[in-house]
């Protein structure tokens, strides 16, 4: 992974989530675990930005299937399907044979 | 030289496939994998812009009773106890935990597929084309399909294993989701196009699934064996069918 590097907010749009869990698989599989099930009624997936490292971190952008459903939460900027800056490979997990 | 790919699959490349959150031999086997695929995901491509053109311009309905019948009959219950068997099963207890997730991602499938089988069930209520899904029993092609390569414990059973399955995620769902994008390019009856839509994120989150356990967990030699004889089975040229409801018309065209 690249070094670390000023954390951007991002969040997930409910109008466009699909809650199909990938981004939480995703998250959970690299121990970020950012993604999170929110303790309310309607125990819809959110992010919490304590854990999440985008920038530095894009990997549940790669396998959100739903676009717009994730985005930067000042610009508003769309990361699903991820556009070609956030993809490099300096922020790709390794995975290597155990 | 190699042939440019149909628009429509350089676009769904460029957005869904290429994209990568890991890198190592995992992704290294996917992308290896892709290029096996692309040669009949261009083909379905273009076969599902035909039929579609076709369809529109084909007077009367019998062509959206064909595509909901044949619809119903590829996913709805038969495919989700096809998913039940050949996925929830394929992974034994003692992997159970490592697997977890993916056993969660799968179960929410078979609602999908229920729910796709329903949206069929409702194209053919909603035409006036029958009055109770009941009816759909006394019609076969409501409940058979041909397609060895869908799902079926045909092509399953020599591969139990918990990540054969990602190959047919990730090569069969990549074929609904372009045939979809097809249809709606050129079909624009509002029946089949709230059919198609109503799926499209679904199948996209499928196609997404094979693509993840293809990155993050076919890593060693043993565990891609078993997802590499899956796709030789399904790239085998009778192995897949087109089904119409995406575009393909029954017993006419293999892979």
């Amino acid at each position: 992974m690249a070094a670390p590097r000023t954390v951007i907010p991002i969040r997930i749009d409910h109008g466009a989530c699909t809650e199909c869990r990938m981004c939480y698989v995703v998250c959970r599989e690299i121990d970020v675990n950012a993604v999170v099930v929110a303790p309310d009624p309607l125990h819809r997936f959110e992010i919490e930005m304590v854990r999440c490292l985008y920038p530095g971190c894009t990997a549940c952008l790669m396998y959100c299937p739903a676009p717009g459903s994730i985005v930067e939460t000042e610009s508003g900027r769309s990361l699903v399907p991820p556009p070609p800056d956030v993809w490099t490979e300096d922020r790709r997990w390794a995975r290597g044979i155990p | 030289m190699k042939r440019p790919n149909h628009p429509l699959v350089q676009e769904f490349l460029d957005a869904w496939v290429y994209p990568v959150g890991f890198s190592g031999p995992g992704v290294e086997f996917r992308l290896r994998m892709t290029e096996r695929c692309l040669p009949v995901w261009n083909g379905a491509t273009a076969r599902a812009l035909k039929t579609g053109e076709a369809d529109q311009r084909t007077p009367g309905d019998q062509w959206k009773i064909e595509r909901a019948l044949a619809g119903y009959a590829l996913e709805g219950p038969q495919m989700s106890i096809k998913q039940m068997a050949t996925q929830l099963l394929s992974i034994p207890l003692l992997m159970q935990e490592r697997y977890i997730d993916l056993q969660r991602i799968r179960a929410r499938q078979i609602w999908d597929e229920m729910k796709h089988g329903q949206l069929n069930a409702d194209v053919l209520l909603r035409g006036g084309w029958i009055t109770r899904e009941e009816e759909l029993m006394d019609d076969v092609r409501a409940n058979a399909q041909d397609n060895l390569a869908y799902f079926g414990l045909t092509s399953m059973f020599a591969h139990i294993h918990p990540l054969a399955r990602a190959a047919q995620n990730y090569f069969v769902e990549a074929i609904a989701c372009l045939s979809i994008a097809a249809t709606l390019q050129v079909v624009h009856d509002p029946l089949i196009r709230h059919q198609t839509r109503s799926q499209q994120l679904e199948e996209r989150m499928h196609f997404m699934e094979g693509k993840y356990q293809l990155d993050a967990y076919a890593l060693t030699p043993e565990e891609q064996a078993p997802v590499e004889e899956a796709f030789d089975f399904l790239l085998k040229p009778w192995a897949t069918r087109m089904n119409a409801a995406f575009g393909g018309r029954a017993r006419e065209m293999g892979g």
